[in-house]
C-alpha cells in the first residue's frame, strides 16, 4: 500500500539540484545526437570498437548498486543501523567495481589506440572525422559520469560511517534517502549512455 | 517509528524492480544484435526510457513523493524536452 508521504525540504531541494544535473548531461546527449546525425557512418564503425562485454556487465553492476541503495534507504527508515550501514557499503562497493572495470576498459581503449587526441587507429577509416568525434564524446561523457560516480561513492561511504556510528539510524533516514536520489540519477545517466555508446551498430 | 516501518515497501518489491531492470538490459543488448530495419535505435531508446522510469518511480520513490517533488522531477523532464526539441528544430530543418 502506498501511504501518503510528505516529502522533506531536503528531498525537494535535491530534486531541483538533480534537474540541473539532468540538464548538464542533456547538453552532452544533445551534442551526441547532432554529431551522430551528421556522422552516422563514423558513429556506427567507431561504436563497434567499444567493449560491449564490459559495458553490459557495468550496466548490471550499477543497476545492482541502485538496488542496494534503495534497500539501504528502507533499512534506515526502519531504524536498522547495521543493515543500513552494510547496504551502504555494498552500494559503494558496486560503485567501485564499476570504476575498476571502467579503468580496465580505458586501458584497453588506449591499447587499441582509440584515444582521439593521441595516435588514433581509426584515423583512416571512412568518415574518420565521425569516428574521432565519437571517441571524443565517449571519453567526455563516460568521464563526466565516472566523476559523478566518484562523488557518489565518497558521499555514500561518508554516510555509511555516520550511520554505523549513529545511536538512532532513523535520524539519518532522510539523508540516506536524499543521497540515494543522487546515486540513482547517476545510474539513470548510465542507463542512457549504455545504448548510445555500446549498442549503436552491432548487427 | 513503527508507522514508517509499515509504510516501507517490502524488500521483494525492490528486488522485483531490479529483476525487471536486468531483464530490460538483456532485451536491449539482445535486440541490438538483430537487424530491426532501422528501428534498433528507437527500441534501445524506448528501453532506456523504461529503465529510467522504473528507477525514478520505485528507487527514487516518486511513487510515494508529494506533488511538489513530483513537479520538480517533471519540470526537469520538461526543460530537457524543450532543449532537445528546439535544438533539433534548428538542426533538422537546415538545408
Amino acid at each position: 500500500m502506498s501511504v501518503p508521504h510528505r516529502s522533506s525540504v531536503g528531498e525537494f531541494g535535491m530534486w531541483v539540484f538533480l534537474a540541473s544535473e539532468m540538464l548538464f548531461f542533456s547538453v552532452l546527449f544533445f551534442g551526441y545526437l547532432v554529431t551522430r546525425l551528421h556522422h552516422p557512418l563514423g558513429f556506427a564503425s567507431a561504436s563497434r570498437h567499444t567493449d560491449v562485454v564490459i559495458g553490459s556487465v557495468n550496466t548490471a553492476v550499477l543497476l545492482t548498486s541502485s538496488l542496494m541503495m534503495a534497500l539501504a534507504g528502507r533499512s534506515a527508515a526502519a531504524g536498522a543501523r547495521r543493515s543500513a550501514a552494510g547496504l551502504l557499503a555494498a552500494t559503494a562497493g558496486f560503485g567501485l567495481i564499476f570504476l575498476a572495470l571502467k579503468g580496465l576498459e580505458y586501458a584497453h581503449d588506449a591499447q587499441h589506440q582509440l584515444v582521439p587526441w593521441r595516435d588514433f587507429s581509426l584515423a583512416f577509416e571512412p568518415d574518420a572525422g565521425g569516428t574521432r568525434l565519437f571517441f571524443w564524446l565517449y571519453f567526455i561523457m563516460t568521464g563526466a559520469h565516472a566523476l559523478h560516480l566518484l562523488i557518489g561513492i565518497t558521499l555514500v561511504l561518508t554516510l555509511m560511517v555516520v550511520v554505523a556510528r549513529a545511536r538512532h539510524a532513523i535520524r539519518h533516514a532522510e539523508t540516506v534517502e536524499i543521497i540515494g536520489l543522487y546515486w540513482h540519477l547517476v545510474d539513470v545517466v548510465w542507463i542512457f549512455l549504455y545504448p548510445l555508446l555500446y549498442l549503436v551498430s552491432r548487427t | 517509528m513503527s508507522e514508517r516501518v509499515h509504510s516501507s515497501p517490502p524488500v521483494g518489491s525492490y528486488v522485483t524492480v531490479w529483476a525487471l531492470l536486468i531483464l530490460l538490459l538483456a532485451l536491449t543488448l539482445g535486440s541490438s544484435f538483430i537487424a530491426l530495419h532501422g528501428l534498433n535505435f528507437a527500441v534501445n531508446l524506448a528501453i532506456a526510457c523504461a529503465k529510467a522510469a522504473l528507477v525514478a518511480v520505485f528507487f527514487m520513490r516518486l511513487r510515494r513523493s508529494d506533488a511538489l517533488t513530483r513537479l520538480a522531477a517533471a519540470a526537469a523532464v520538461l526543460w530537457i524536452l524543450i532543449l532537445v526539441s528546439l535544438g533539433l528544430a534548428d538542426v533538422l530543418t537546415r538545408v
